[in-house]
């Protein structure tokens, strides 16, 4: 059922690929009507999924990666309508499309595990789910600093110099994505923090409750992660680190995210392998 | 109706002569009322820019109304009529319309691709229009010229890049900081490049212009030609670096007054703000190795200018989509102004057909008398749907000919078939929807015999008017 997103998300990145190199007005609305429609119909799997396990399909891996799929489009829409910059579109979809191939591949909905209950492990999931998201989108907006920063160092305006909007922009949209995604991780992992106590208290038995400490990967890599993106907000508000060490900063901190999000998820934790 | 153009630009005349045919020193409404009281054009436009002078017209005749054009550029503005003339080319037809799409697009624009030309169509328009010279014809052509310039624009790239170096130094300082407003711009020396760059960052919204130079009197009386401008001593340059976003080096000193050293030592405090340092000095004032400091973008003039050079070559590689722009909203007119030929024959032919059903209601008067008025009234909308519903293949088949040819052998074919007159005056008729109240000729509204003849009792309906 998550191939017709996908489908609409491929087709959506060759629009975007073409409104991006040819600039025609058409092909950008065009790719933004598919995107819409490729979020809506996503919404419409979403919500089947719902139904058939009677919550949010977010507590496995691939469940949660389409939710975070479909998150980072909505994130990405939003940003696209209020600075109505079409741009970046092309950098965001190859994202898209690739990470959902994993849920459009693999079976559908998971049966949540009887440990995992009450409404902070809800609230848990979506917050880390929405922080990534943000930081899919620092990551993307990071890139294209990075490369109009070095068209116009080089002295050679050229393909990016006639498509992106101003540095100024690039860099403020960057800072407020990180800020947003490093609240939400916050708020995530102390949550989590306190949900793993409490579900000590009645599921001490399971194994992956247990393992639930500094030593899992899955939980390291994520404070790792917390670690980069406090450091890039404070070295942009202390030492003067924006621009493209920011963007440099921001992509690595993404990279991060997605090896824990992914091969991590499936391979590494004992603790997350629900 | 023919469609004419009479002008010169800068591909035919010299500036002299341009500047001596320029329409906007006496006004554009003047020339286009003076035009109009000659009477040899039904419509007109006067396009004139500093790099043309072009009237656009609709014309019945069209050799009368060329010959009459040129003499009135050259009554105009006084100009002996030999001395215009090698100048001058004339188009018509679908070749003046092309010519218009592609002044228009910016492709017969001195700078290709130049953006203010669009406007300037725009604002011809308006002036015909509110001198009520432009009718139906130039109504719709202007319109489609407005739609192949917009067209070229947003799909094209033939106006993107700056060709200016001053413009190309706002693109840049644009793309660096996104909005200019509230932006400070430091001018490194008092001399005439520095104070114009200056005074153009200022027109696009830079709000503060701090000038130092070595001599205070100087860096004053340039702060006070721009306006708005404060100086300060040469000694607090330092300062004002730590302050300015962009900085513009106009000296004519020997060897560089901002190396690399000082521009870092600057740099530290502001933390992360970018600095935009344009070098127009030569030879150059700022040490091309600062070039390399995080965040400063170090351009000088050679820089910019190739920035230019690149802008100019992309445009000339786009020259090819707006042409095919052009094409495409040329056929579209073309089909409009081909149907146009049809119109005298249609007119003619619904004049025929209306001529008969009232002479032959007329004829029937004494049997219908009769009647009560209702029943009276409904034979008139009978015997008026008939004839409007029998003409109605034949003036669709008529408005979509093609070519001028075959629309001559239709029109040949039904003027003896129906044994019809043609009225020119009522042509514009046909159009009513985009007519102009008045035009080009204001006194052509007397020669309209029908409007007269339409108060014959009792069946005086006007033919426009609706089924009930």
């Amino acid at each position: 059922m998550n191939f017709v997103p996908l489908a609409l998300y491929a087709v959506a990145l060759v629009a975007y690929a073409w409104h991006f190199a040819r600039r025609h007005a058409a092909a950008g609305r065009s790719a933004t009507t598919c995107l819409v429609a490729a979020v809506l119909a996503h919404a419409f799997v979403i919500g089947m999924q719902t139904m058939e396990v009677g919550q949010v399909p977010v507590a496995g891996a691939t469940s949660a990666i389409s939710t975070f799929v479909w998150l980072l489009a909505l994130a990405y829409l939003f940003t696209e309508m209020t600075t109505d910059e079409r741009a970046m579109g092309v950098f965001i979809l190859p994202l898209l499309v690739a990470l959902q191939a994993i849920p459009a591949l693999t079976p559908s909905a998971e049966i949540r595990s009887a440990v995992l209950q009450g409404p902070l492990f809800g609230v848990h999931v979506l917050s880390l789910l929405f922080a990534y998201a943000s930081f899919g989108l620092a990551c993307v907006i990071g890139i294209t600093y990075v490369l109009l920063f070095k068209e116009i160092k080089a002295k050679h305006l050229g393909f990016f110099y006639a498509r992106l909007p101003s540095l100024q922009i690039l860099d403020r949209m960057n800072q407020r994505a990180i800020v947003i995604g490093w609240a939400f991780l916050t708020i995530g992992m102390i949550v989590g923090g306190v949900w793993a106590a409490q579900a000590r208290g009645y599921a001490a038995g399971d194994p992956r409750v247990q393992a639930m400490s500094l030593q899992d990967p899955k939980i390291f890599v994520a404070l790792v992660c917390w670690a980069v993106y406090s450091f890039e907000l404070f070295a942009a508000r202390r030492i003067g680190w924006g621009g493209r060490r920011a963007a440099y900063l921001s992509a690595v901190g993404f990279a991060i995210v997605l090896l824990n999000f992914v091969p991590i998820s499936y391979f590494l934790t004992k603790s997350h392998n629900f | 109706m023919h469609l004419l153009l009479v002008g010169v630009s800068h591909r035919t005349a010299p500036v002299e002569l341009r500047e001596r045919l320029d329409f906007q020193a006496r006004g554009v409404e003047l020339a286009l009322q003076t035009l109009a009281a000659r009477g040899s054009t039904r419509e007109a436009v006067v396009l004139s820019t500093c790099n043309r002078a072009e009237v656009y017209a609709a014309c019945d005749e069209l050799g009368h109304a060329r010959a009459d054009l040129v003499s009135f550029v050259s009554d105009f503005h006084a100009v002996d009529r030999a001395l215009v003339a090698p100048h001058v080319y004339d188009l018509s037809g679908l070749d003046a319309a092309r010519h218009l799409f592609r002044v228009a697009a910016g492709l017969d624009s001195l700078v290709i691709g130049e953006p203010q030309i669009l406007g300037q169509v725009k604002d011809a328009h308006t002036a015909a229009s509110d001198v009520q010279t432009a009718g139906p014809v130039l109504n719709r052509l202007f319109h489609a010229s407005f739609a192949v310039g917009k067209r070229v624009r947003t799909e094209t790239g033939l106006g993107s890049g700056t060709v200016s170096v001053g413009y190309a130094a706002v693109a840049l300082a644009r793309k660096i900081f996104g909005d200019l407003k509230g932006r400070t711009v430091l001018v490194v020396g008092a001399g005439e490049m520095g104070k114009l760059t200056a005074a153009h960052m200022k027109s696009q919204g830079v709000q503060h212009v701090t000038i130092v130079s070595r001599t205070m009197a100087h860096a004053a009386r340039t702060a006070e030609a721009i306006g708005g401008a404060t100086a300060a001593p040469w000694e607090d340059m330092d300062g004002a670096l730590g302050a300015s976003d962009i900085v513009i080096t106009a000296t004519g000193a020997a060897a560089p007054i901002l190396t690399k050293a000082r521009i870092e030592a600057v740099m530290r405090p502001r933390r992360n703000r970018p600095l935009f340092i344009i070098d127009i000095a030569v030879p150059r004032d700022v040490e091309p190795a600062a070039g390399e400091i995080e965040q400063v973008f170090l351009y000088n003039i050679d820089d910019l200018q190739t920035t230019v050079r690149v802008n100019l070559a992309r445009r000339t590689s786009e020259v090819a989509r707006a042409e095919a722009i052009v094409g495409e909203e040329l056929e579209k007119f073309g089909a409009w102004f081909r149907s146009r030929g049809a119109i005298p024959t249609v007119v003619a032919l619904r004049h025929r057909f209306e001529t008969i059903r009232r002479s032959e209601l007329e004829r029937l008067d004494f049997k219908l008398s009769a009647l009560p008025p209702d029943a009276r009234a409904r034979v008139d909308e009978i015997t008026r749907l008939l004839v409007e519903k029998l003409l109605l293949t034949p003036t669709e088949q008529l408005k979509s000919l093609g070519d001028a040819e075959t629309v001559g052998a239709y029109a040949e074919a039904l003027t003896r078939l129906f044994g019809l007159v043609h009225q020119q005056a009522d042509e514009d008729t046909e159009d009513a929807p985009e007519r102009e109240p008045t035009s080009a000729r204001p006194s052509a509204g007397s020669g309209r015999p029908e409007l007269v003849e339409r108060r014959v009792e009792p069946f005086s309906r006007s033919k426009n008017r609706g089924p009930r």
